[in-house]
């Protein structure tokens, strides 16, 4: 090896292999997916899945983008096979290629120092949402998540109190004549959290006790 | 540019002969600037990491302040120490080898100066970005979207002049250093404009995204980094010692598995894509162990005669040390692939421990041993100008922190795996109870931050040392 040409063309040919495999490959496969029409958990209906997020929980995915929550936060849901994510009731099935079609940025995260946020629109509501941003050791005792108090405001209840003020147990509770109301970012990043449901059924993840998906079937339905 | 054997023979100028056959004093100033300011954006992210880490200790540290929140400062922390310090140090060390094993001067060290100057700046302005809410949301490519063009010019302004260099190089033979820096060079363009174009300019589609992140983090680290650290460690080990390399051809085979395999990987088990993804992902991982049996094996053959001197010069144990180090990482890395393992590993601390191992411990130490053998000989001052006390310290410092940080954080990792596998243990209830490893890693990270100020105070001290002689020869002439 003593060719600069040959090294690089040697270089370049085992560049494009690693290339091929987990850029270009996978982009020919799943570049083209598209909506499904496909049942629903808890619908009875068949309906497109996935769906875009609405705008406000656009913009809370830039704020969950911007403060770095995937650091501790996945947002996948492995096989019940490779780990306990379906033990700990993360999600009913395995996260798939077609859940995050309109996610934008896609963010999976890497490790877990939170629990998984696949489905966590699926077992919350805004207001438990809100509650945890602003003060996380109040609804779970020794909980490592930092409070964002910086996305609420605490200001002058004015001539009426406003009806989004959280409701707050003592220790918390601002002055009197006071509220505290979360800023538009709390409210994005709350309705994005609440977007998060990956409640679909897929030709990959049938419905629970069924062996074929029902998602073939459905498709064959609507065509007549 | 002209070519001065003299200069070439003793590094890239800045000797004695060097100046007299008039190449300049200019050219130690380019890769003075690559590692100065390599460090020092390694003080940044440690001290970044220890911000972040003592969060572990009381979650509401600094929580108040939107500008050093855990992510925000986790983001900043990973742009520091990849782009901040891995790659202008990667870049220092490769310039460095290419000319002294090319015997060639370094081409257009102006421009070499100008793209260091220019990286430095545009990452700065990325960092304080990031730490500002512009975060491009991908792991291990961080800055905004503005950010990348910015850092991919001042890397090709380096690159070129690197290129060039290894074109004029006197020595026909290639010695494995030069694969290794020449790979790294080439690896990292191809990585960061896929990440660049596919992330950023014109975003895949999906979780594509998500996958293409991966493989350009996991490249990054294990083929541009890795290829950068054993580059010096090829060089060093042999150097010091006095000895040939075993075999050139172990070289050259855990040179091109690593660039076959060892860029194949980072999909974790069980992620959202098709299987053949993650299968094609866990295989390239578990070929990887081919690289680490032929470089351990050529190294042990290399050094098996003198082991006892191993510790007698900071250069080389700084540099076995961090092979060591790598090879552990690696080993971490295909045990952390196997399906039975990862569903218990993933995503826990397990993966975290293994990457501070890679970065702070293999590049790390790695880095530190060349710039102890290098900067005193760009300055044109003997080995002895170091403070040895200051570096005895750095060296147990970061040796002991890296293991801290490491040992805790496995056991963190591992511990909490196990305890979430059983459904009656709660997310928060596992949480609180692998707490006490994590805190101790604190005090790893606090070592390994202590351990890089003593060498920036040596470092400055050698630079002031210089001066002085540079002065003091000016008035000789005078």
């Amino acid at each position: 090896m003593n060719r600069g040409p040959l090294l690089f063309l040697g270089l370049f040919a085992t560049m494009a292999c690693s290339w091929l495999g987990f850029v270009l490959g996978p982009q020919l496969q799943l570049g083209g997916l598209t909506q499904t029409n496909t049942v629903v958990l808890g619908d009875a209906l068949s309906q497109s899945y996935p769906v875009p997020e609405p705008g406000d929980a656009r913009q809370g995915a830039e704020v969950y983008r911007a403060n770095g929550c995937a650091f501790c936060h996945t947002e996948m849901v492995r096989p019940r096979s490779l780990g306990s994510d379906i033990v700990q009731s993360w999600g009913a099935r395995r996260s798939l290629a077609e859940d995050y079609l309109f996610d934008q940025p896609v963010m999976l995260g890497s490790q877990r120092i939170g629990p998984d946020l696949a489905n966590v629109g699926l077992r919350s509501d805004t207001n438990g949402i809100l509650l945890r941003l602003y003060d996380p050791r109040r609804i779970i005792r020794g909980s490592l998540m930092p409070s964002y108090r910086f996305l609420f405001e605490t200001r002058k209840i004015g001539f009426f109190p406003s009806p989004d003020a959280l409701v707050l147990p003592p220790p918390d509770r601002p002055p009197p004549g006071c509220e505290v109301v979360p800023r538009p970012a709390a409210r994005a990043l709350a309705a994005y959290l609440m977007s998060l449901r990956q409640n679909g059924y897929l030709f990959e993840a049938p419905p629970p006790g069924q062996k074929t998906n029902a998602v073939p079937a459905v498709k064959t339905a609507a065509a007549k | 540019m002209s070519i001065v054997v003299s200069s070439a023979r003793t590094g890239c100028s800045a000797s004695p002969q060097a100046r007299k056959e008039g190449t300049g004093d200019a050219h130690p100033v380019p890769l003075l600037c690559l590692f100065a300011g390599a460090v020092l954006w390694l003080f940044v992210a440690l001290t970044l990491g220890l911000i972040d880490s003592l969060k572990f200790h009381n979650p509401e540290f600094l929580a108040g302040e939107p500008y050093l929140s855990y992510g925000r400062v986790h983001a900043a922390q990973n742009t520091a120490l990849l782009y901040g310090f891995g790659v202008p140090v990667a870049l220092g060390l490769g310039l460095w080898l290419l000319c002294r094993l090319g015997r060639a001067a370094l081409a257009a060290p102006w421009v070499v100066l100008l793209g260091a100057l220019f990286w430095n700046f545009a990452l700065a302005a990325g960092v304080a970005a990031v730490l500002c809410g512009g975060r491009s949301g991908y792991e291990g490519f961080e800055f905004p979207a503005w950010c990348a063009p910015l850092l991919f010019v001042a890397y090709i302004l380096i690159g070129v002049c690197a290129f060039v260099t290894f074109d004029r190089r006197r020595e026909e033979k290639l010695y494995p250093s030069q694969w290794f820096v020449i790979g790294a060079l080439f690896w990292f363009p191809w990585i960061f404009s896929t990440a660049g174009l596919l992330l950023l300019a014109a975003p895949a589609r999906g979780v594509l995204q998500a996958l293409i992140a991966c493989w350009c983090a996991h490249n990054l680290s294990g083929v541009f980094l890795g290829f950068a650290g054993l580059a010096s460690s090829f060089y060093f080990i042999p150097k010091i010692l006095g000895r040939p390399l075993h075999s050139h051809y172990l070289a050259a085979l855990a040179f091109w598995t690593i660039a076959l395999f060892g860029s194949c990987g980072g999909v974790p088990n069980g992620a959202p894509v098709p299987a053949w993804i993650v299968s094609l992902s866990v295989v390239g991982t578990g070929l990887t162990i081919v690289p680490l049996l032929a470089v351990a094996t050529n190294f042990y053959l290399t050094v098996r005669r003198d082991l006892e001197v191993l510790d007698a010069d900071p250069t080389l144990r700084f540099t076995y040390v961090g092979l060591m180090f790598w090879l552990i990482a690696g080993a971490q890395q295909i045990a952390g692939a196997l399906p039975g393992v990862s569903a218990i590993t993933d995503f826990t601390w397990f993966g975290a421990a293994r990457s501070g191992l890679f970065h702070n411990g293999f590049f790390g130490l790695t880095v530190f041993g060349a710039l102890y053998y290098i900067l005193p000989r760009l300055l044109g001052l003997g080995p002895a100008a170091w403070r040895p006390g200051l570096l005895k310290a750095h060296f147990f410092l970061a040796f002991l922190g890296v293991l801290i940080t490491y040992v805790s954080l496995v056991s963190a990792g591992v511990g909490q795996g196990i305890l979430l596998s059983d459904a009656r243990n709660s997310f928060a209830d596992v949480m609180r109870r692998t707490m006490l490893p994590l805190r101790v890693s604190t005090l790893g990270e606090l070592m390994i931050l202590v351990g890089t100020v003593l060498f920036l105070l040596n470092f400055a001290r050698i630079l002031i040392l210089a001066c002085r002689r540079c002065r003091a020869e000016a008035k000789e002439r005078a």
